[in-house]
């Protein structure tokens, strides 16, 4: 359809930030691109991305669904909601047209935000491509047949083939991206943040405590470490150990730390303290970090039973009296940061 | 068929993660990734090799058709599978057994071709060659 356009380089200067995460650091380096300066830990505590979720009628490779972090698009849906934000969002049922909206908005000079499945991204690490549908990257420019990517779990910006990029927009299966990409076409002058982080607070104190069900938030923690006790005596060792590791690595996508998402959340609270002048943000900061090494416990404890390395003392019960004590500090951590919201408005 | 051995998770790549310096405050650190990950992940691949070597299996003891293994390589169930070529699963599952996919239209051969990025000719004659994200690493 363009043909004409097929050997011409189009580079938009986006400054390529490597994040944690890579809805948070899409967001932030797009927010970045157009005038608003914010740190990533930042974008990912006003979109309230922290969250606990166990799932077990959600099957990924057989396996339940353990999510330590608010719902793929979630943080871009906050950041789109916040007034004077005007984001495009689209998907697609053509291929074809999906690629050639990318050329037009690049042509225009904007940066375009994409929803990829990282099976099908050949410049991913083999070890890592799996069938998983939600990961964001920013397209920023085009020169011949490959695209410019920044994505932000990577130190450097990338490139990808036409067509591998293609199939990577259209993966199938959970979370099918469809195509959908999505740019900022409007930032408010004034950005209020400490509006905004009170709000993104506020929600996830909401997440964290407020569900009725079993299974979200601290409850889930709980219920999470009820199951898990049991894991070995229905399901046999095998079995178990799976579970077990499927756990740790939801608990680790990239770059988290082995905190699940506990580290980058702390660091939210600390800016935050930094910003609003406030020192007990700064207590919850410090005390989110216990939880977090108490994480990264757990889970140190998970890969020397995966490994059959394990001391004595690494036992199933063990590691769910952990996630307890985890779960017993977060309440009382957004309990606190609860009344701290209410005191704010 | 030879499968590369255990690597590191991100094969070098330098991801960067929040952790607290000596005063107290956090960083965005870089570094190679955090040990249990690797573990966990070594864990996950070993599962997904065995599954495809038991696929291997069955295609060379001629109780499944090669498409078994290029699905089970990729990390397919019947159900992916259906979504990603158009078809019903119960399609899939007869192009699942030998005799059925030996008689497959051209038409119908290249659809799988080109998702697991192979050629007709290695489908027709049942060449089984590495999955998609083996391949393509230049």
């Amino acid at each position: 359809m363009n043909a004409g356009k097929i050997n011409s380089r189009i580079m938009i200067d986006f400054t390529h930030r490597q994040s944690a995460h890579c809805e948070s650091g899409v967001a932030a380096n797009l927010l970045t691109y157009n005038g608003i300066k914010i740190s990533e830990a930042m974008a990912f505590g006003i979109g309230g991305g922290l969250f606990f979720g166990y799932l077990p009628f959600i099957r990924i490779n057989h396996l339940p669904l353990i999510t330590y972090r608010a719902a793929a698009g979630k943080i871009l849906q906050q950041i789109a909601a916040i007034p004077g934000v005007t984001m495009v969002r689209k998907t697609f049922r053509d291929q074809a047209r999906a690629m050639d909206e990318l050329d037009r908005a690049l042509a225009a000079s904007i940066p375009v935000g994409l929803q990829t499945g990282v099976f099908w991204l050949p410049y991913f690490p083999m070890a890592l491509r799996f069938h998983f549908n939600a990961h964001n990257l920013v397209v920023y420019g085009k020169e011949g047949h490959d695209y410019l990517i920044s994505d932000p779990v990577f130190p450097e910006p990338v490139r990808c083939p036409t067509e591998d990029l293609q199939r990577a927009r259209f993966a199938s299966g959970a979370l099918a991206p469809k195509g959908k990409m999505y740019y900022l076409a409007q930032v408010p002058d004034e950005f209020d943040r400490a509006s905004f982080i009170v709000q993104g607070i506020q929600y996830v104190c909401k997440m964290m405590l407020g569900s009725p069900f079993p299974l979200i938030g601290v409850k889930g923690i709980n219920f999470l470490a009820g199951r898990l006790e049991k894991w070995p005596c229905r399901l046999g060792n095998e079995k178990a150990d799976l579970h077990l590791g499927h756990v740790v690595r939801m608990q680790e996508e990239i770059g988290t730390g082995g905190g699940g998402f506990r580290f980058m959340y702390g660091a939210f609270l600390q800016e935050c303290a930094d910003e609003l002048q406030d020192d007990f943000l700064r207590d919850s900061a410090s005390s989110l970090t216990l939880t977090g090494d108490a994480w990264r416990q757990f889970a140190g404890m998970a890969a020397r039973i995966c490994k059959n390395r394990l001391q004595p003392e690494d036992t199933y019960p063990a590691m769910a009296g952990i996630i307890r004590h985890c779960g017993e500090m977060e309440k009382q951590i957004f309990r606190d940061l609860h009344t701290w919201v209410n005191e704010q408005q | 068929m030879d499968h590369p051995p255990e690597k590191d998770v991100t094969e070098g790549l330098a991801t960067v993660s929040y952790s607290v310096n000596s005063d107290g405050a956090y960083e965005l650190v870089s570094g190679p990734g955090w040990q249990p990950v690797n573990v966990v992940n070594a864990q996950a691949w070993r599962e997904i090799e065995k599954e495809i070597s038991v696929a291997e299996d069955k295609v060379h003891s001629g109780r499944a058709s090669c498409l078994q293994y290029y699905m089970t390589a990729n990390q397919m169930d019947v159900g992916l599978l259906a979504r990603y070529t158009g078809q019903p699963r119960w399609r899939i599952r007869l192009h699942l057994m030998p005799f059925f996919f030996s008689k497959l239209a051209p038409d119908a051969i290249r659809k799988y071709a080109e998702l697991f990025q192979v050629t007709s000719e290695d489908l027709k004659n049942g060449r089984l060659k590495p999955p998609v994200y083996e391949r393509r690493k230049d």
